[in-house]
């Protein structure tokens, strides 16, 4: 009994250990290496687009009930970049938002052109867009 | 009654009551996540609104500390950040504060745990990763226990020679034919 309870404790100081880490992998985490700034990725997405990336900056949105995304503050102001994850592979927590995340990804450039294009004359014209996003594989999230 | 019959029972009795705390877990948290549409099973929110004197829509290095001073929180800041020429917005530890550069109008979007669920929840969705994974895994290979051991509690009309066997059946064609149409009706 004495060697159950005493596994017990031990498992359960391991857990409370790994609760209070401050610095928490995501997925397959950051690799070593220089980050981009987001401002730049932006300024010329097409040199980036199908490219690992390496971004940082404050989380400034997250998902609000599945956390399959966060938003990321560009170092240039009203700037953001939005870090698309899979369902289910990282949770970002609500909490997140207002802590410094480090993520590595692929960036995407999503044009949507056949909305434009299917445009009938007479209908309101549809807004082409562009989305940039960084599809993330893995995140470094610094708590604070 | 057999030896094999005695351990099943043995088994199936000291496991079963290990068990109850993580069954019930599961069970609840499932529910509450499987409707993640309809709510959110971690958080409650809030909205609070008031004003401020208006800051104006100056350098951003000049309003950031006019913004705390007239939002005077008592409270730690996690970061602040300029979303927009009139949106400012202040990070603390339960949400985010919206502030009109222009008009002073503050929104305080805020969230807490959800008692009970949170923690539940956080355990289901395997949060945690690394420890939690092992005691999962732990606790999975108790639920195939108690699912085997259960088939041989009883024998004879309400065993599995009799209803038991019906039932147990019923319980592995239902999902087994929500599959098969599943796979021939979805892209």
């Amino acid at each position: 009994m004495r060697r159950i309870l005493m596994t017990i404790t031990l498992m359960s100081l391991l857990l409370a250990g790994t609760a209070l880490a401050k610095e928490k992998v995501y997925g397959k985490g950051v690799s070593e290496g220089e980050f981009t700034k987001i401002s730049t990725i932006l300024a010329d997405p097409d040199t980036y687009a199908g490219k690992v990336v390496r971004i940082e900056g404050t989380a400034v949105g997250v998902c609000a009930h599945r956390g399959c995304w966060v938003t990321l503050a560009s170092d240039k102001e009203e700037e953001t970049m939005r870090v698309k994850v899979k369902d289910g592979v990282i949770v970002f927590p609500k909490e997140v938002i207002g802590e410094q995340v480090q993520v590595e990804g692929i960036f995407v450039v999503n044009k949507s052109e056949q909305k434009c294009d299917s445009t009938k004359k007479g209908e309101p014209e549809i807004k082409c867009t562009t989305i940039l996003q960084v599809s993330g594989t893995g995140a470094v999230v610094n708590w604070k | 009654m057999s030896a094999f019959r005695k351990v099943c029972r043995w088994l199936h009795r000291e496991l079963g009551f290990f068990a109850v705390g993580l069954t019930l877990v599961y069970a609840i948290s499932g529910i509450a996540v499987n409707h993640i549409h309809h709510w959110d099973p971690n958080h409650t929110a809030y909205t609070e609104t008031w004003s401020i004197e208006p800051p104006g829509v100056g350098e951003t290095d000049v309003l950031a500390p006019l913004v705390l001073e007239r939002l005077a929180l008592d409270e730690p800041v996690k970061d602040t950040w300029r979303a927009g020429r009139e949106l400012f917005q202040v990070f603390v530890d339960d949400g985010t504060i919206d502030v009109n550069l222009a008009t002073g109008e503050v929104t305080r979007v805020g969230h807490a745990k959800r008692p009970v669920f949170f923690d539940m929840n956080f355990m289901h969705l395997n949060k945690g990763r690394a420890p939690w994974t092992g005691i999962a895994d732990a606790f999975a290979g108790v639920m195939i226990v108690l699912a085997i051991t259960g088939i041989f509690l009883v024998k004879g009309r309400r065993g599995l020679a009799g209803r038991g066997g019906v039932l147990m059946g019923l319980g592995i064609v239902l999902p087994l034919a929500y599959a098969i149409v599943q796979r021939f009706t979805q892209p």
